[in-house]
């Protein structure tokens, strides 16, 4: 195997960490990298973010929700004109879309697909940790993970003391009464108790809903700015975990103003702002999407598309190589579908979440992909998506 | 011992009285479906709910936006108006205490508690309005009502129920072959008939049989086709909101094979493929599986569903005796395991232990002042804003498969938060006097706790009565049951 320079320097950087070397050193000559994921739940389409340009078959068999004035990305790809955010990405070129991928999983269930594509495996329900948790659990990163949703996502598990935020209303109690219940969690082995009444604590009355000023702070583009806030502070967590439902169109997908399309824009103004409001520290980021599957090709009676395969993933941020289409496109031909009716997929997922890792957490590809997925056959596209 | 009435139930009002055999008490709970306990005038069928549901959207979505198209501040005056006038703010909150109610009023709470079991597992998720009108009504007629029948004819009900067939698609599954599929009119709008999966993969996975099962996207598409044409009645004047009926001519024909087993064409073959799923093994180990997972523990035992499964086969899953048996097992494991409750039963525990409940629901006659077409006060909007907030809504989960029964889902800084802001806004439920009450803590351990000193002991520390039901309603013994 060719190791490049990066993978030597990350290999040492592993080792040191793991011969005792603590971190304060290290921290003061690598900057801060931060990983925000956004799961797109219900599948999304990347066949309607992301059409291919010119094929004709491909346009028969949506006549009625194909999207048009769409923005040219390349000689074959086109981006969902509605995706602002993600365009400026695209300009300033630090956006990638990486096509024809999916995690492996052909069954078609929504509840097992997402399961999967937060756990990583191959069987659903079998891990009950998810694939960002176990490497920041090997990155040693405890207490880095924020989720911006009211429970916490598989995804983050597997690592302890992460923190979520979504704020609530009112005012928390006194600091006793916080004390008092904290050390009773403490005497009974209440550990994820206790760890979220750690966080507690440190809550401030601010950060509740409190007056009008607060409205609308649940929404997803809200809670990006609040996302920022957290992610740009040198000892702020490094993860951040966003949900996006209702990608599920069966009946009603619509065209350019259509359902999916909804649902596409509140993913595109998570990354908007993000991106507004982390600053310079976009630079050091890498925001990407996770979805259970993409959609059928041809659309239903309903206006709406089937579960389908292959689907895409967006890329942001000022780690990404540069702005690009990355895909080993396996063509639309009834031979070259998956089970004769999907886009397939030539692409793991995992290799994608690997190598966004092994660069974000500054760990080995190799580790990732013996420690995190279990030591399955992922490529490491690090040199090729991401900045070393 | 007490913990078993916060287990199967929501625990014990302070003043009440514990009963002395506690299994008898909750399995007798479950032998019949009890009337309401809720006396309000509004108790709407789910088929009249649909009247207020069409208006909504007809109106909203092709009146209004015609005749304001250059009027937006119009435009949105006239839809707070459309939607006084249809209660499309009103009918959930009014649910919602129905629902409650029989939880911490009536004399049926296990059958309350296991009521919530059963919407969840045949959810109605929030999607095209239906948690505004539908959804509470669906959950009294189609799965309350069906609590002392057989599982199979609560899955063949809810299943047809109209909100279910509109909430997962097979609306607009549609055989392929059918003499609808080659009507002129197709052709002409562009609108070919084609299958949607959606439903018959939930029939399987979410309230059958489960993956577990080993089924395949054929068998799949194979359900799919024997549930073609099980729609609302189309009719010249109206697609919306009419009664579900088999429509032979949307339905595929030719013989369809699920499972390895042959079904005729025709509408009877719905009837019969349900049957098949409910009598599938692995149909009652998964539910078996459920009920423990939501009274007992995380992980159940092999010992802990053989019990409810043999209650299954020998009354051919007659739901009472499947209760039973359920119950049993959690009296049994009742000292051993200890499950962490989710935010709901959470919330019904505390109002129900606290003694409040004259507060919550609010009384029937507050509620029945509310007449449509006026604007609904805070007051009555407060049950759906507090089902958000703590984050376990019953008609707004976000997906088919409803809320988790895994403790992990419901443990986040934030649903901690969620539970002391919470259980301070139970305290505040209080009169004035039983706010002034400093005896009413030790009422509340004393009678539902076996080791009232120890927690007696922690609680005294609260500076004042609110803060000692913080503490007491967020503590280990009462977080999980």
């Amino acid at each position: 195997m060719k190791i490049s320079r990066r993978d030597f320097l990350k290999g040492s950087a592993t080792t040191l960490f793991l011969a005792g070397f603590n971190l304060p050193a290290l921290a003061l000559t690598s900057k801060k990298k931060n990983l925000v994921v956004i799961m797109l739940r219900g599948g999304m389409d990347g066949l309607c973010a992301v059409p291919i340009i010119g094929d004709k078959n491909f346009e028969k068999k949506r006549k009625s929700i194909l999207i048009e004035n769409t923005i040219k990305l390349n000689s074959d790809f086109a981006l969902h004109p509605k995706l602002k955010g993600f365009n400026d990405c695209w300009n300033e070129n630090t956006g990638t879309i990486v096509h024809a991928t999916s995690i492996p999983y052909t069954q078609r269930s929504h509840f097992e697909g997402q399961n999967l594509m937060e756990s990583g495996g191959r069987i659903p329900y079998k891990d009950k940790t998810g694939w960002v948790g176990r490497a920041m659990k090997l990155a040693n990163l405890e207490g880095d993970g924020l989720a911006l949703s009211l429970p916490m996502p598989l995804l983050l598990r597997g690592v302890p003391k992460n923190n979520n935020y979504f704020p609530g209303r009112g005012k928390l109690p006194r600091e006793d009464t916080l004390e008092l219940l904290r050390s009773v969690y403490a005497e009974s082995s209440e550990d994820e108790l206790l760890e979220m009444m750690n966080y507690i604590k440190k809550r401030k009355d601010e950060e509740m809903i409190g007056g009008y000023s607060s409205h609308g702070s649940r929404k997803n583009k809200n809670l990006a700015k609040k996302a920022a806030v957290y992610l740009r502070k040198a000892s702020g967590p490094r993860v951040a975990v966003f949900e996006v439902n209702g990608f599920d169109t069966h009946a009603a997908q619509g065209g350019v103003d259509g359902t999916h399309t909804e649902c596409l824009v509140e993913m595109d103004d998570i990354i908007k702002n993000l991106k507004d409001n982390l600053k310079e520290t976009y630079q050091d980021t890498i925001i990407l999407t996770v979805t259970e599957f993409g959609r059928t090709i041809k659309q239903n009676g309903g206006n709406g598309t089937e579960h389908g395969y292959g689907t895409a993933i967006f890329m942001a941020g000022g780690l990404l190589k540069k702005s690009q289409v990355y895909t080993d496109w396996p063509g639309l031909k009834k031979k070259e579908l998956f089970d004769g009716r999907d886009l397939n997929a030539t692409i793991d997922a995992r290799s994608i979440y690997a190598s966004a890792m092994s660069t974000v957490f500054d760990l080995d590809f190799n580790r990732i992909r013996k420690e995190v997925f279990w030591g399955e056959d992922l490529q490491d596209l690090s040199n090729k998506l991401f900045k070393a | 011992m007490k913990n078993f009435f916060r287990k199967v139930a929501f625990g014990l009002k302070p003043e009440q009285e514990m009963p002395s055999d506690p299994l008898t008490w909750a399995q007798k709970q479950v032998e019949n479906v009890a009337e309401l306990n809720w006396k309000g005038k509004y108790i709407l069928s789910e088929k009249e709910m649909r009247k207020y549901w069409i208006r909504q959207r007809v109106e909203e979505d092709t009146i209004l936006r015609k005749k304001f198209k250059n009027d937006p501040k119009g435009l949105k005056r006239a839809e707070r108006q459309l939607e006084n006038e249809t209660g499309r703010k009103f009918w959930q909150n009014n649910e919602i205490c129905i629902r409650h109610a029989e939880g911490v009023r009536s004399n049926y709470p296990v059958l309350a508690k296991l009521w919530y079991f059963w919407t969840n597992h045949f959810t109605i998720s929030k999607t095209q309005s239906l948690h505004n009108f539908s959804t509470g009504a669906y959950q009294r007629e189609f799965i309350r009502a069906n609590m002392d029948k057989t599982f199979e004819k609560m899955a063949l009900e809810a299943t047809i129920a109209w909100p279910m067939i509109m909430h997962l698609d097979n609306k607009d599954n549609i055989g392929p072959n059918s003499e609808s599929a080659k009507q002129e009119w197709r052709r002409k709008e562009k609108r070919p008939a084609t299958l949607n999966e959606n439903h018959a993969r939930e029939l399987m996975e979410l309230h059958t049989i489960s993956p577990k099962a080993g089924y395949t996207q054929e068998d799949v598409v194979e359900l799919a086709k024997i549930m073609t044409g099980w729609r609302p009645k189309w009719t010249k004047k109206s697609d919306q909101g009419t009664d579900v009926r088999f429509m032979s001519d949307r339905h595929e024909p030719g013989k369809k094979y699920v499972l390895g087993k042959e079904y005729k064409s025709g509408r009877k073959s719905l009837r019969i493929a349900i049957k098949d799923l409910v009598n599938h093994p692995s149909c009652r180990e998964f539910i078996a599986t459920k009920l423990c997972r939501y009274l007992i523990t995380d992980n159940p035992t092999k010992q802990m569903i053989t019990p409810i499964i043999k209650a299954w086969e020998q009354s051919d899953g007659y739901l009472p005796e499947v209760h039973k048996a359920a119950i049993k097992v959690a009296f049994e494991y009742n000292d051993k395991y200890r499950k962490f409750q989710n935010p709901e039963n959470w919330w019904l525990q505390t109002i129900n232990m606290s003694g409040n409940t004259y507060a919550y629901p609010i009384p029937e006659k507050r509620i029945d002042q509310f007449e449509l077409g006026i604007r609904v006060t805070e007051e009555i909007r407060e049950p759906d804003r507090l089902l958000m907030d703590i984050g376990c809504h019953p008609y707004k989960s976000n997906q088919p498969n409803g809320y988790s029964d895994l403790s992990s889902d419901w443990l986040s800084t934030e649903l901690l938060i969620r539970r002391l802001l919470y259980a301070k806004k139970a305290f505040h439920r209080y009169n004035i006097n039983d706010q002034l009450d400093n005896n009413i803590h030790e009422k509340i351990i004393r009678t539902n706790f076996d080791n009232p000193d120890k927690i007696l002991k922690i609680v005294s520390k609260g500076k004042s009565n609110e803060e000692k039901h913080m503490i007491l309603f967020n503590l280990p013994e009462v977080l999980r049951a």
